[in-house]
């Protein structure tokens, strides 16, 4: 549903041709949600099928360009205007990290420092990268990388948070077992 | 040849003893930075970041082990050579930033190199190409207490990096700073050192800032526990 709402909000901006609308989804998203040109022309189809979409008639050569429809442009405000409930509970990470909890620590531990050494890497690459949008004023590309850095430090704060959790509850195991 | 590491520990150990309580802040670690490196520490509180920077800093001995400045044994040097060594070599940048209320930014950002023997006329020269290099040269007339928490920051790196600094160690620099302020700090230490060629070492809570490092170690109970290395790939398409 994403890709097919985000082309309609790139139709809307103005009519396009197929190609260009794959280029300018990159751009907008910084690189970092790539389609491929089958996947936009199927959407396209798709989204014509269901009359929110149309081509006109070629002017400068053998391609169409592609509009948004009245429908289309209902179809793109009730999008805009509806909140997105992500579940977070449905994570690969949240999920390996608590079953990872029912084995030794060590192999948490192994856990919580590789996906940590990983998560940095990605934060260094989209640290690297963002005084270079910045100089090129591309504030949609700056705001698409804020969004993954933050994503990224969520992801680190939980896992210092795990560790943090996991020691604490190993310290009052021993301290039990001590007063015992 | 190649040239020695920027810092070098050896089974660098720091225990401190009180009566008969004994606790190890860090160690044995093994660690080398390279010439150049930016790297960022981190680890909960206790983990042994700070005890890190202040060996590497010569701010503070190890018990047991060596700490090199390129391929200089701290331990064969007297507490004088150490002083000169840290005046002439050696930024800091803390988060209680230490200028001095009575000095202004220029003077404050001069003072290291006065007290190292540079002429005033050299010293404030250089302190205000250091001024202008953090984009506060229109404020080197400013004394502190006129300056914004982010100002008084970036003086603090700009004195920190007057001179022909080697070695810049930062602690947590970006204190109680907004985050678009801290992370103006942040990026200017990255340019600072891409710029000068001086390695820098980063201690912070803040995986952001971290980000701008080569280099980010992760300690825990004073030990290295893992690091990561960014890789020169930006993101697709940028």
């Amino acid at each position: 549903m994403s890709v097919r709402n985000g082309i309609l909000a790139l139709l809307a901006e103005e009519p396009r041709h197929g190609y260009a609308l794959k280029s300018e989804f990159s751009r907008r998203t910084a690189g970092t949600w790539e389609l491929n040109v089958g996947q936009v022309y199927t959407t396209l189809a798709r989204l014509r099928r269901d009359g929110l979409v149309a081509e006109d008639e070629p002017v400068d050569g053998p391609r169409h360009r592609w509009r948004v429809t009245g429908s289309g442009r209902g179809a793109l405000e009730k999008w805009l205007g509806t909140p997105v409930d992500e579940a977070a509970s449905r994570n690969e990470l949240i999920l390996k990290v608590l079953l990872a909890l029912g084995g030794p620590p060590d192999r948490l531990r192994l856990v919580l420092d590789r996906q940590r050494a990983f998560a940095m890497e990605r934060l260094q690459e989209y640290t690297r990268a963002r005084p270079v949008l910045a100089d090129a004023g591309d504030l949609s590309a700056e705001l698409a990388l804020d969004a993954l850095v933050l994503r990224v430090d969520a992801d680190l704060r939980w896992l210092d948070r795990c560790e943090q959790r996991v020691a604490d509850r190993e310290r009052e195991s021993r301290l039990d077992r001590g007063s015992r | 040849m190649k040239d020695a590491p920027a810092v070098s520990f050896e089974r660098v150990e720091r225990v401190y003893a009180s009566g008969p309580s004994v606790t190890r802040a860090l160690g044995p670690i093994d660690l080398e930075l390279e010439i150049g490196e930016f790297v960022a520490i981190m680890g909960p509180s206790g983990s042994g970041k700070s005890t890190l920077l202040s060996l590497a800093g010569a701010l503070d001995r190890p018990t047991a082990g060596r700490v090199r400045l390129r391929g200089v044994d701290l331990a064969t040097r007297t507490a004088s050579q150490l002083a000169t060594l840290r005046r002439r070599s050696l930024g800091y940048v803390f988060q209680d930033l230490n200028l001095l209320p009575g000095l202004t930014a220029c003077e404050n950002v001069a003072l290291p190199r006065e007290l190292d023997g540079a002429s005033i006329a050299v010293a404030r020269r250089e302190a205000l190409e250091a001024l202008d290099t953090v984009g506060l040269g229109h404020l080197a007339e400013r004394f502190p207490e006129d300056l914004s928490g982010g100002e008084r920051q970036r003086v603090a790196v700009a004195r920190a990096f007057v001179g022909a600094r080697e070695l810049v160690l930062a602690d947590e620099p970006t204190g109680a700073l907004d985050s678009m302020a801290g992370e103006r700090v942040l990026r200017l230490l990255r340019e600072r050192c891409d710029e000068s060629g001086c390695t820098v070492v980063l201690v912070t809570h803040d995986a952001t800032h971290a980000g701008w490092a080569d280099r980010v170690l992760f300690l825990r109970d004073g030990l290295l526990a893992s690091e990561a290395r960014g890789s020169a790939r930006l993101v697709p398409g940028v």
